[in-house]
């Protein structure tokens, strides 16, 4: 049996073609390929580099806070305590020179021991400010009750603050970073967002503690990236992913803010 | 049952165009392009359908019809393309392809009027080739006619082996000669199932009204 010659060429053709068609094919896929795997590559490489840079962003920001507190607490120092022993130490000079009337020795050491109660009462103070003891002896919520009583009594402020968590006292190294969160959210709220109102809640959502913080104050655009790089909000940021938790940050100008974060 | 396959085949496309007019009209965010492209299938196969019934050869409308589908999608892809290189080689091959096949037709007419094997490769290769461009792009960009550029690579790679064997089924018997045609029948069913749920995923209205 023979096939005839038209029939024959046909089957040839189709056969090249066929191939032609699959090999160009998979030329072009491996090529896809090779293309798409360097595109991805390139991006998770990107993806990293972004990683980084926020990292170092969160570095930079806690070295110039450190140093920011460094400042502080050495301006606290030199005002408060150095300030005072000085004259102490003039003082007591004083007491070592001849011929002091009676009257004039009390005074000087009167003087001494109004001043040094001062100093001591200043240094406990900056020492409170530093750590409250409350947070160490009674545990976060004391410590948050404790400040709002120290931001209601000495500025012109209302806190409302509820809490439906039962803090753990074993987690009191994370409870520092949310007793800082809000320590800096608070002075924010003063400081920059000149609020009368603050209501913080703490509730526990399957799981997951959560503390809703609102102010009345002046608020920002949040949709503005600038306003969420500064040195207080990077701080919180790093905190917050210290907790591993997650923050969200609601404002509007002259609306106040709203924040919801977990930890 | 071949009847079935290819009418329901018909009716998914009429559907599918309706769909895909009724977004256009709506929110005009089909690509014109898409919206063409089904026009020109409905077009194509309504047209041999009724030279069929007249009893007339329909066989040339599949030259149309690749030359037509390599034309419309190559604009389609080149209009959602995004670099200029890639719109740049679009354009070229395109237009290579155009004048590969005109000379190839003034030589030699007759291939008209049967399953022109060099058309059916140049025109599958070019439009399977844009649409792995536009996959390309699509790895890190967001998907924009994922499913449907799935359904042209997965349907011209399947159905180009059919049409280069075309030639061949015309001599075999009868019960053989459908056996491929009734395959293609099933992929198109599938391949315009695909550009259904392209429209279900791309373009159907998201807020619904629950009537129950």
């Amino acid at each position: 049996m023979t096939a005839s010659p038209v029939y024959e060429k046909e089957i040839v053709a189709i056969i090249l073609y066929t191939s032609c068609f699959f090999m160009i094919v998979a030329v072009f896929l491996i090529v896809f390929f090779y293309f798409s795997r360097k595109k991805i590559i390139q991006k998770e490489v990107e993806k990293k580099d972004l990683e980084i840079q926020y990292q170092r962003e969160q570095i930079h920001a806690v070295i110039a806070t450190q140093e920011e507190e460094r400042r502080r607490i050495a301006q606290d120092l030199h005002d408060d305590i150095s300030s005072k022993l000085n004259i102490v130490s003039l003082n007591s000079h004083l007491l070592t020179s001849p011929n002091l009337t009676e009257a004039e020795t009390k005074e000087i050491t009167d003087n001494i021991i109004g001043l040094t109660t001062k100093a001591l009462e200043n240094s406990r103070k900056i020492a409170h400010n530093l750590l409250p003891p409350v947070f160490e002896k009674f545990g976060l919520n004391a410590a948050i009750e404790e400040l709002c009583e120290e931001f209601e009594s000495s500025k012109s402020v209302k806190i409302y603050y509820k809490n439906e968590i039962d803090f753990d006292d074993n987690e009191i190294d994370r409870h520092l970073h949310v007793f800082r969160i809000l320590q800096e959210l608070m002075n924010n709220s003063l400081r920059h967002g000149k609020s009368s109102e603050i209501w913080i809640t703490f509730k526990k959502s399957e799981g997951v503690n959560i503390c809703n913080y609102e102010d009345n104050g002046i608020g920002f655009d949040s949709k503005n990236e600038a306003n969420q790089k500064g040195l207080g909000m990077k701080n919180i940021d790093s905190r917050i992913s210290f907790l591993n938790g997650t923050i969200e940050i609601n404002s509007e100008i002259n609306n106040g803010i709203a924040i919801v974060f977990t930890f | 049952m071949d009847d079935f396959l290819i009418y329901s085949g018909y009716i998914i496309l009429l559907f599918n165009l309706f769909l895909y007019l009724f977004s256009f009209s709506r929110k005009g965010k089909v690509n014109i392009f898409f919206i063409s492209y089904l026009a020109f299938l409905v077009l194509v196969q309504f047209s041999m359908e009724v030279m069929f019934h007249m009893g007339k050869n329909n066989l040339f409308f599949t030259n149309v019809y690749f030359i037509g589908q390599m034309v419309v999608l190559g604009l389609f892809y080149y209009s959602i393309l995004k670099s200029e290189s890639q719109k740049k080689f679009v354009l070229w091959s395109l237009s290579l392809a155009l004048l590969v096949l005109i000379i190839q037709y003034i030589f030699d007419h007759t291939q008209f009027l049967k399953f022109n094997l060099l058309e059916i490769t140049i025109t599958s290769l070019l439009v399977v080739i844009f649409g792995l461009l536009h996959f390309y792009n699509m790895l890190t960009d967001k998907k924009e006619y994922y499913y449907f550029t799935i359904g042209v690579v997965f349907y011209l790679l399947t159905s180009t082996v059919l049409f280069l064997v075309g030639n061949l089924t015309i001599g075999l018997t009868e019960e053989l000669k459908l056996m491929s045609w009734r395959l293609n029948a099933f992929f198109i069913i599938i391949y315009y199932l695909i550009i259904l749920l392209e429209w279900k995923v791309s373009f159907m209205p998201k807020k619904k009204i629950n009537i129950n």
